[in-house]
């Protein structure tokens, strides 16, 4: 039995014989791990940041959501998915009795108003009008770079805006005390946020474009009804989540006539609502990208045939000095695997570096994880073996005499 | 010329080799019974079709036989698994061929020291006895040209020292000579009789009856069968009368072919 260094020495040699040949290959094999190593390193980038806010929670936080049906492919072609006009199930009447659960700390309801905001002068194209209690700065952890954020005090007619509002705005990030109008409602800034850069969340808010106002004055604009979107429960310290969980279930389907229609999400499944949609996405691109690394296996494949045809005389010849079965095959096998190997590796770098520049127009980063080096790795491994393998046996069942013979 | 005392290298009983099925079927080897002793140079010679290359392929386990007994150095070969007989032709047998077979993309030296690749020699190694094979051949200063840069006989040189190197137990020589001029031929044959001369058995088939004078016995094959036999009449004769008898006998068999040898060697006998 060979030495992987002489195997590896034997398809070096035969590989420089035909360099253009190889390396053309070699990018069949590039491009399909560089698409599927960008697709993981960009929907791993989704998942840890909304992975990370849940996992900054602390584990003490629960989110009630209208139920939704699953995300579907009609979801993904419909111009407008309907459970996005939906009404929500919940109401005020909910707030109140989960916040008389044992267990709850703090409690925040969400309502999310259509509308625009706008001074005299300006209407910037984004912006998030949501109406909440004092409980949501706690809860998520908001921090205000200037002024004050909503409280039971400062009810009517006042806001508290994100950074990128209050510059899109005011031209300035120094807007405390300067007005904006919602639906021609005029509300006074008491407070700027400080940035987050997280458009991605599970509140499913950007909240550096949102102008967040009173539940109360939210309501007004709803004929004075809520129209909760989604309710945060902050847990006191020691509480067990998922019996929480459970009781605020309970809660929920004797107030809405025993019907199931809202989720309780805990921990992790906080962030998966969210990236549910986007994982489907990813992989449906995942199959395409191996459709390519697919022809890259063919082109290997057709291009060891090439190579086990042409090298006739010199399969009988080392078989004739000695070579196994066996030997031949592992010779070709390591060629057509040092091809998908560094294809692989060469992708592996490409993938990233389309990831990083796809990076720059989307809100999150690539992530660097051995999740995906090993995927890389199995793929390119796998597609050089198993693409490799039938051409090596090819070449191994060679008759030498028949091949010593070709070419006289 | 070898004693009779040598164990056996070769041993074959009634050895056939049949091609092909039902209307086609014909035996390239029909009942070749040969000995080979340690340290012969044997001159396989007849016409085309006769089963030359087939018995050599058997030799060489490249081929198998359809029936008979074939003993290597005493081991029967019948069971041998291919992984097996790989081993064998790595470690006991050289090649020789007429085409010569050097890997074109592989200089000199890499191919000399390609069959020790198979025996598990390492590299260092490997290279620096294909260079020690190359000196006896006077060829290292060749050692890192490419196939195609030297002459037929310096191409044949190279594979007679790849042949060598593993220091085989049995050299197989399939028409050694039947690509190169008579001058390249007398070069190369001078070659085998010296690598003869130190030890090795050599089987060579040839069509040049002028070549045979080098080997120490000739054997002629007729439609796969073994027609005559220099070592078969020792038994009639003394040593000292045989090699004069030799030598008639090829120069006839050159003109006329290999059925007009039997008669002439028979006159020779009178």
């Amino acid at each position: 039995m060979l030495l992987l260094t002489d195997h590896y020495r034997v398809a070096r040699q035969a590989l420089d014989r035909s360099k253009t040949r190889a390396f053309l290959t070699m990018i069949g094999v590039a491009i399909g791990v560089a698409s599927i190593t960008a697709i993981l390193a960009l929907s791993g980038g989704v998942s840890k940041v909304i992975g990370r806010q849940v996992a900054d929670l602390g584990g003490s936080v629960a989110v009630i959501r209208p139920s939704t049906g699953r995300a579907s492919l009609a979801d993904l072609s419909n111009p407008s998915p309907s459970n996005a006009y939906s009404t929500s199930p919940l109401q005020e009447r909910d707030v109140t009795s989960i916040s008389e659960l044992l267990g709850v700390e703090a409690i925040a309801p969400l309502m999310t108003l259509s509308g625009s905001v706008r001074t005299n002068s300006s209407t910037p194209s984004e912006s998030t009008i949501v109406a909440t209690s004092p409980a949501l700065q706690q809860i998520s952890n908001l921090e205000t770079a200037d002024g004050q954020f909503i409280d039971s005090v400062t009810k009517q007619n006042t806001a508290v805006i994100g950074t990128q509002l209050s510059i899109d705005l005011f031209g300035t990030e120094q807007s405390i005390g300067q007005t904006f109008l919602v639906r021609g409602q005029s509300f006074t800034v008491i407070g700027i946020l400080k940035r987050l850069n997280q458009p991605i969340n599970y509140n499913n808010i950007d909240f550096d474009h949102a102008a967040i106002i009173s539940l109360e004055s939210g309501k007004l604009f709803n004929g004075g009804i809520a129209q909760i979107q989604q309710i945060n429960v902050k847990a006191a310290p020691n509480t067990n989540m998922s019996r929480l969980a459970d009781s605020i279930k309970l809660t929920l389907q004797n107030n809405h006539d025993n019907q199931k229609d809202s989720d309780v999400f805990i921990g992790r499944e906080i962030a998966q609502p969210t990236s549910e949609l986007f994982q489907f996405v990813s992989a449906v691109m995942a199959v395409i990208a191996s459709i390519s690394l697919l022809v890259g296996g063919i082109g290997i494949m057709n291009i060891m045939l090439v190579g086990v045809s042409e090298r006739t005389r010199e399969i009988g010849l080392r078989k004739a000095v000695g070579a196994s079965n066996g030997t031949i095959v592992s010779q070709f096998l390591f060629e057509a695997l040092i091809i998908s190997v560094l294809g692989g590796v060469l992708g592996f770098l490409g993938g990233y570096f389309i990831a990083f520049v796809v990076s720059l127009m989307i809100p999150y980063d690539p992530v660097f994880s051995w999740y995906i080096v090993g995927w890389a790795a199995t793929l390119s491994v796998g597609v050089g073996v198993v693409f490799g393998l039938y051409p090596a046996i090819r070449a191994a069942r060679k008759d030498p005499i028949e091949s010593l013979r070709r070419y006289h | 010329m070898a004693k009779p005392a040598n164990k056996p290298v070769i041993k074959m009983t009634d050895l056939k080799k049949r091609f092909g099925v039902g209307d086609a079927e014909h035996y390239a080897l029909d009942g070749v019974d040969l000995t080979v002793k340690k340290g012969e140079f044997i001159a396989i010679m007849g016409p085309s079709g006769c089963g030359k290359t087939t018995l050599l392929n058997i030799i060489g386990l490249l081929d198998r036989p359809t029936d008979g007994e074939y003993l290597l150095d005493g081991d029967n070969v019948e069971d041998l698994r291919s992984g097996q007989a790989a081993k064998i032709r790595a470690h006991r047998i050289g090649f020789i061929f007429q085409n010569f077979n050097l890997i074109e993309r592989l200089n000199v030296l890499e191919n000399v020291a390609l069959p020790l690749t198979y025996s598990g020699v390492p590299h260092m190694k490997r290279i620096q006895r294909a260079s020690d094979i190359l000196k006896g051949f006077h060829l290292q200063e060749r050692e890192y040209y490419m196939p195609w840069q030297l002459s037929g006989g310096q191409t044949q040189r190279v594979a007679i020292a790849r042949a060598l190197v593993n220091k085989p137990s049995i050299i197989l020589a399939d028409e050694p000579t039947g690509n190169l001029d008579s001058k390249s031929s007398h070069i190369i044959m001078e070659e085998l009789s010296e690598i003869h001369k130190k030890g090795n058995t050599i089987l060579m088939v040839t069509h040049n009856p002028n070549l045979t004078t080098y080997a120490t016995r000739v054997i002629t094959m007729l439609d796969g069968r073994i027609d005559t036999d220099t070592a078969e009449p020792k038994l009639h004769e003394n040593k000292n009368e045989k090699r004069p008898l030799n030598k008639s006998a090829k120069q006839k068999s050159s003109k006329k072919g290999a059925k007009t040898t039997k008669s002439s060697r028979r006159k020779a006998k009178k």
